[in-house]
């Protein structure tokens, strides 16, 4: 079992230089006074990565261990997480999607729920007035108080 | 030739500048001793902050520096009190601090930590200040075909001193040039590898990069850890901080020795305290350890790793300010805040930017003194950080990733690219990557197509002009050292046991 993970990894590592390879093999010039172009560097690149790699396929490391069952549920749960914090940044505003995000996340951490919804609601509203008034950034109050307004 | 000292002291005694090292020095010590976050974390996470505060670039530096010397310093708490290095810098200190503490002598063992620290970066700015206008002088004279077999043989360095697995750091670092290729190509214009996205003209951005990799792919690692229970220690109890006269006489030629080592090999392109610290370790552990008292808690095996990773942290000043290339992954950081200013730092900055050169130098010699007053008598009180529990910290990264972003670009397509470039950090250090060969790649990729492409130029394609001169010829010839060394001497080694 043991560098069966570094093996993928060195053939996904190939895949890339193949792809790198037909990317810039496609980049057009017109005309240039520069003898070497934008073709040659990320070729280069390419050829290096691909050696490496099958170096890697032979030889391969120790693999570590993976995330599965639970932890891995977890991790893909902040992640989901992180991404709706993104996607509802500016929509929500600030205050709201961080207070959620924060509670969420100690929840995650195993803070037990009075905890995160207490960190929550002092992280949100700590934050936003040290990021307003001590350093001066403009957070987003959010799209449904523009169109209330 | 040392003027930009005295120009230097001038712009950091400013009280702007003081206020600024103190503030650096005192948030790297605390970023530095929480658990997980290294210095090169909490330089990656505070990075953007310091932007918002709208200051000129030298007064940026120095900021930034403080906070990286100052988690250098901070990072020794817990591996004292804890047996957890903060990052790779801080893993030999553990050896003997961790039974220190548990004899119940962590007080002790903080103070001497402290100031094996100021010791050694002590030495280490003496010594930039003294080489480093020396090598900028000399480095004047490097063309573009010098430069590029200088990262070279940065690249060859790294690969053959950091991290277990040569393999994977050099894969790494050219992870990290390709990332650098995205975007408009600076030499004829044409996108290269956009995708017809907008949001990628004009390449990763580096604060993104810098976020996603260390911030995101940090609270996913903790969040492993937090579920991994056998990791949770109690922390020994403390006591007073301090150090008797007598126990730091005895530490003073390791302090010394490992200094000067850490120094130097801060002072080599692509390594940094890591390397540093176990080189120190083990040479005084063969010249002082008679007794065989080291790993069971002896003074000078903590002295002498505290005093060469902080020397090495200042060392790495070296190449970035003379040469434009970090000495190590954290100083890649600093490098690439200073092209957010469109300054690139190389052998004219001692001419050309002697404010911010001399301001840096002369507030390394300023935060050091605070340090020192820091970590002395108030180690007590940042070993407290220590306890933070994790669902009060990572919740507090996400939020200063996600607004040090979202500050930079008030664009969600920059806070989604920071996410899933958090997740194939996260992937690599799962396969055993580390993240300084990346940074380091990316850093110094635009330069090296450059130098290369502008050395093609100049002989009108000849790749002789590569190694044409003397000094790129010596610099090939050692990265090809290097490189070979260490698998030489692994195998002469196994053939001299295989032998008895």
């Amino acid at each position: 079992m043991s560098g069966a993970a570094d093996r993928v990894l060195s053939i996904l590592l190939l895949g890339l230089a193949a792809f790198i390879a037909v990317q810039a093999s496609q980049l057009d010039v017109p005309f240039s006074y520069d003898p070497v172009g934008p073709k040659a560097f990320p070729m280069l690149l390419s050829g290096i990565l691909a050696l490496l790699s099958v170096i890697l396929f032979f030889r391969p490391g120790q693999g570590g261990k993976w995330p599965r069952g639970a932890l891995l549920l977890r991790l893909l749960g902040v992640l989901v997480l992180l991404g709706l914090y993104a996607w509802f940044f500016t929509l929500a505003g600030y205050l709201i999607t961080t207070a959620i995000t924060v509670a969420v996340l100690a929840w995650l951490f195993n803070s037990g729920p009075a905890k995160a919804v207490i960190s929550g609601v002092l992280l949100s509203i700590g934050s936003y007035l040290l990021f307003t008034f001590a350093l001066g950034i403009t957070l987003p109050w959010g799209a449904w108080l523009t169109s209330l307004a | 030739m040392w003027d930009f000292l005295f120009q230097g002291f001038a712009v950091a005694v400013s009280p702007l500048n003081i206020a600024l090292v103190m503030g650096g020095a005192l948030l790297g010590t605390l970023f530095g001793a929480l658990p997980g976050i290294g210095p090169i974390n909490g330089i990656a996470i505070l990075m953007p902050l310091a932007y918002t505060l709208g200051l000129p670039p030298e007064s940026a530096l120095i900021l930034l520096a403080g906070i990286y010397c100052g988690s250098e310093y901070g990072g020794r708490m817990s591996s004292i009190l804890l047996n957890v290095p903060g990052d790779a810098g801080a893993v030999m200190t553990t050896l003997d601090g961790y039974p220190l503490a548990q004899k119940g002598l962590a007080g002790p063992a903080l103070g001497m930590s402290a100031i094996a620290s100021f010791v050694g970066s002590t030495l280490a700015i003496i010594g930039l200040t003294l080489f480093a206008p020396l090598l900028a002088m000399v480095a004047v004279k490097f063309g573009p075909a010098e430069f590029f077999a200088l990262m070279i043989f940065a690249f060859a360095s790294m690969s053959a001193m950091m991290g277990k697995d040569p393999l994977k750091t050099l894969i790494g670092a050219i992870l990290g040039i390709i990332i650098a290729t995205v975007g408009v190509d600076s030499g004829t214009g044409v996108l290269r590898f956009t995708f017809d996205m907008p949001e990628l003209y004009d390449g990763i951005d580096f604060v993104v990069l810098i976020i996603g990799m260390f911030a995101i792919s940090e609270i996913l690692l903790m969040l492993e850890h937090s579920f991994d229970k056998s990791s949770d220690k109690g922390m020994a109890p403390i006591g007073r901080v301090m150090v008797s006269m007598k126990e730091v006489m005895s530490c003073k030629w390791s302090m010394l020795r490992s200094g000067v080592i850490g120094f130097v090999i801060g002072v080599l392109p692509g390594t940094g305290a890591s390397v540093a610290s176990a080189v120190a370790y083990t040479t005084e552990k063969r010249i002082v350890d008679k007794e065989d008292t080291f790993g069971t808690g002896d003074m000078r095996g903590l002295a002498a790793p505290e005093a060469a990773n902080n020397a090495a942290a200042a060392g790495s000043f070296v190449p970035m300010l003379t040469l434009g290339i970090p000495g190590s992954g954290t100083t890649a950081i600093l490098l690439g805040a200073l092209m957010l200013y469109n300054i690139q730092p190389g052998p004219m900055m001692f001419s050309e930017q002697p404010v911010i050169v001399g301001g840096l130098i002369a507030s390394l010699y300023l935060g050091n003194l605070v340090l020192l007053a820091l970590n002395l008598p108030l180690a007590g009180v940042f070993a407290r950080v220590l306890t933070v529990p994790k669902w009060i910290l990572v919740p507090c990264i996400a939020v200063l990733a996600f607004v040090g972003v979202f500050q930079l670009h008030s664009d969600l397509h920059a806070i989604y690219l920071m996410l899933i470039i958090g997740v194939f950090g996260y992937l690599l250090r799962k396969f055993g990557f580390s993240l300084a060969p990346i940074v380091l790649g990316f850093v110094l990729g635009g330069l090296m197509e450059q130098n290369l492409r502008r050395a093609l130029a100049i002989s009108g394609g000849e790749s002789g002009i590569l190694w044409e001169s003397a000094l790129s010829i010596g610099l090939w010839i050692a990265a090809i050292i290097v490189m070979v060394a260490p698998w030489l001497l692994g195998r002469f080694k196994s053939k001299a046991v295989a032998a008895k």
